[in-house]
């Protein structure tokens, strides 16, 4: 996709496909282009170049069809403050083509899954911005898209929402829908997302697992063993297993660093503790997305 | 049921909720025509004007005994009552007593100035108390002043066409012809003649002035849906981008409907004002609400919030509403301000109630309900295509 407004270049050129039961994130910073780009996708915007195609379907805002394929979940609340939040979501559903009895019925599902179901006729107006947020994103999935598009549901939202936001997401996915989850936050990214795409500028930087980001840059896991006895020793097991990439004796006991550390922390504690080490404590570092995104962009993420 | 109607429906439930529509497209027109009405409504009915001339004829000539029974006429048609008086100091006294609300005073020489063509004066002398009937005093001797101009025009013209002096005869014939006067100087204009009562008229013109305020709610939804968030939604939903236009025609249409029902019923009800014939007011209520909707559209094309579409809105509803004679009437004579009010759907509605409320057929509004259907073709096609480059997420 492409889409320039006058002189600048929005998006240029950003493209990627995402399967059923996938969760696909587009991590950038702001006015990185991830809000043009699902513009795009949800039909509402035209783009200069390209085409999108969900489902089958190719995408246009000129065109109905292929749009009941998608649920989109605005960065903005996108609700009538006026209207319960059973009415919010019928008044979509029913715009979806859903009937009485199936509309009926999901709506109380969605009800369910967002934990609004006490609150279900009050006026979203009485809601608190939390509440607010999960009606929003309720109203996105109601219809049961082949794809969601949820353009950073957090923000602004409370740590307590938050975290009850991101269980929701997390839910969609093994439902057998394809999520598209733009934020500007790593962790999100890391907690939810199959694949990730970090934008800036208008592109793609780079694409891929969190695994596969990380090897990119060279980064490993860091395990910071504190121990006492035979330090020396552990440190020659540690570093004779496959997968350690070095192990080495420190201040308080050993610094491993290590391609899978959650893989390998079972058997690499037992050779330790074999080897005559007493363990007292152990910690895990992995790198982090932050890394990579400073390394294919050359900026901090929150910059 | 169609998306546009769902979203038209949905929009209705929240205006019901929000109530301003209501408030501003019942509450404020039903209270605004009963006080006006209250207020005005002796003043601009003519059936409650009680006219009471004085005459004071010191010329005793065939011109001036003219203008005593066109007088005279009127009063014979219960439209006013005249009395005569020998003199100047009699009417006067009659002023000062409040017997009578204005005089004419006819100066010797009145018939031979008009005989010779020159310049001729009959005075108005009129009550301060009452200037609504001094003023119509004045308008009935303009209209026979320039009714015995336009026969020394003629009789000059004559004149000036004839070879020689002209013949003692055409003196005589002038003075003849001025002493007859315009037939049409006083006319009963209250009934069937495009004037509405004051009950009905103050009804229709505040209601069809709120009427553009209440439509207003409608089409502005559009921009709040913008400016809300919602707007992103109904563009991703699988409908066309026409159909969000369309829902907020409808909900201004539906409002507009809603609002000069209840205000027709309500005043006929409570206040007695005749309207006319049921069909004939339908179907200039159909006219003034669509011409409404096309106005009130184009607003919202242009404006960038809703806030600011509001105050054009509202700035547009009250400069049409005045020059279309909402407020006070406005002349159909050949004057700027007479012309401009056609310019108006206020005018035509106004116009087109006139012409049926006095027990006319409902067909007599039709020209005036052509005229507001012309309002809403022209100006609710620029609506539209503004509109629809303007619905974006």
């Amino acid at each position: 996709m492409v889409k320039r407004f006058g002189d600048l270049t929005a998006v240029g050129g950003v493209g990627f496909s995402i399967e059923e039961g996938e969760t696909f994130g587009l991590l950038g910073p702001n006015g990185a282009g991830k809000t043009t780009s699902i513009s795009m996708i949800a039909g509402l915007l035209e783009p200069d170049a390209g085409e999108i195609v969900v489902a089958g379907t190719p995408i246009s805002p000129s065109s109905v069809a292929g749009k009941g394929a998608i649920g989109l979940v605005p960065q903005d609340l996108a609700i009538y403050p006026d209207l319960t939040a059973t009415e919010n979501l019928s008044f979509f559903g029913r715009l979806y083509g859903m009937m009485r009895d199936e509309l009926t019925r999901r709506v109380d599902e969605v009800l369910e899954v967002i934990g609004l179901t006490d609150r279900k006729d009050d006026l979203t107006k009485e809601f608190s911005g939390g509440m607010k947020r999960r009606l929003n994103i309720g109203i996105g999935l109601l219809h049961r898209p082949k794809l969601l598009i949820l353009d950073e549901p957090t923000v602004g939202v409370d740590p307590q929402s938050r975290n009850s936001i991101l269980e929701s997401v997390e839910s969609l996915s093994a439902e057998g829908m394809a999520v598209l989850y733009t934020t500007h936050y790593m962790e999100e990214a890391e907690r939810l997302c199959d694949r990730v795409a970090i934008i800036d500028e208008g592109t793609i930087k780079a694409e891929g697992t969190r695994r596969e980001l990380v090897s990119m840059v060279g980064e490993r896991d860091r395990i910071t063993i504190t121990a006492t006895g035979d330090l020396s020793r552990a440190a020659q097991l540690a570093g004779e297993m496959q997968g350690v990439f070095e192990a080495s004796q420190s201040d308080r006991g050993l610094d491993v660093l290590a391609d899978e550390a959650s893989t390998l922390l079972p058997e690499l504690l037992s050779r330790i503790a074999g080897g005559g080490a007493v363990i007292t404590g152990v910690d895990v570092v992995e790198p982090n997305l932050e890394a990579v995104f400073l390394h294919v962009t050359g900026k901090a993420l929150r910059d | 049921m169609g998306p546009a109607t769902r979203i038209a429906i949905k929009d209705l439930k929240l205006r019901i909720r929000d109530r301003s529509a209501f408030i501003l497209g019942i509450f404020a027109p039903l209270v605004l025509a009963v006080i006006f009405n209250f207020v005005f409504g002796g003043a601009l009915n003519a059936e409650s004007l009680d006219l009471r001339f004085g005459l004071v004829d010191l010329d005793d000539s065939e011109v001036s005994q003219g203008f005593s029974d066109i007088l005279i006429g009127a009063e014979s048609e219960e439209l006013l009552a005249l009395t005569e008086f020998e003199d100047a100091a009699g009417a006067e006294a009659a002023v000062e007593a409040g017997d009578i609300d204005a005089y004419y005073l006819i100066d010797s020489g009145l018939g031979e100035a008009v005989q010779a063509g020159e310049e001729f004066e009959i005075q108005i002398v009129g009550d301060v108390d009452a200037p609504t009937s001094s003023q119509i005093a004045a308008s009935i001797a303009k209209q026979f002043g320039d009714g015995v101009a336009g026969v020394q025009l003629s009789v000059a013209t004559s004149v000036g066409l004839l070879d020689g002096p002209p013949p003692p005869e055409v003196a005589e014939w002038g003075q003849e012809a001025a002493a007859q006067g315009p037939s049409y100087v006083i006319d009963d204009v209250t009934t069937a003649t495009r004037q509405l009562d004051a009950t009905t008229y103050f009804s229709a013109g505040m209601a069809v002035f709120f009427l553009f305020f209440t439509v207003q709610f409608g089409v502005i939804g559009l921009l709040e849906e913008q400016r809300d968030g919602t707007m992103a939604r109904l563009m991703a939903a699988p409908i066309r981008r026409t159909s969000v236009i369309t829902a907020k025609a409808l909900l201004s249409a539906w409002l507009g409907f809603i609002s000069l029902t209840v205000l027709i019923l309500a005043t006929y009800f409570l206040l007695g004002a005749n309207w006319g014939p049921p069909l004939g007011v339908a179907l200039l209520v159909l006219g003034g609400v669509l011409s409404a909707v096309a106005i009130m559209g184009l607003v919202a094309s242009i404006a960038v919030t809703p806030e600011g579409a509001g105050n054009l809105g509202a700035i547009i509803a009250v400069v049409l509403g005045m020059l279309g004679g909402t407020f006070f009437p406005i002349g159909q004579g050949e004057d700027l301000l007479s012309r401009l009010t056609f310019l108006t759907p206020h005018a035509w509605f106004m116009r087109g109630l006139a012409d049926i409320s006095g027990g006319a057929e409902w067909t007599a509004a039709l020209p005036s309900v052509a005229a507001l259907l012309v309002f809403f073709l022209v100006l609710g096609s620029f609506a539209w295509i503004l509109l629809r480059r303007r619905v974006t997420a």
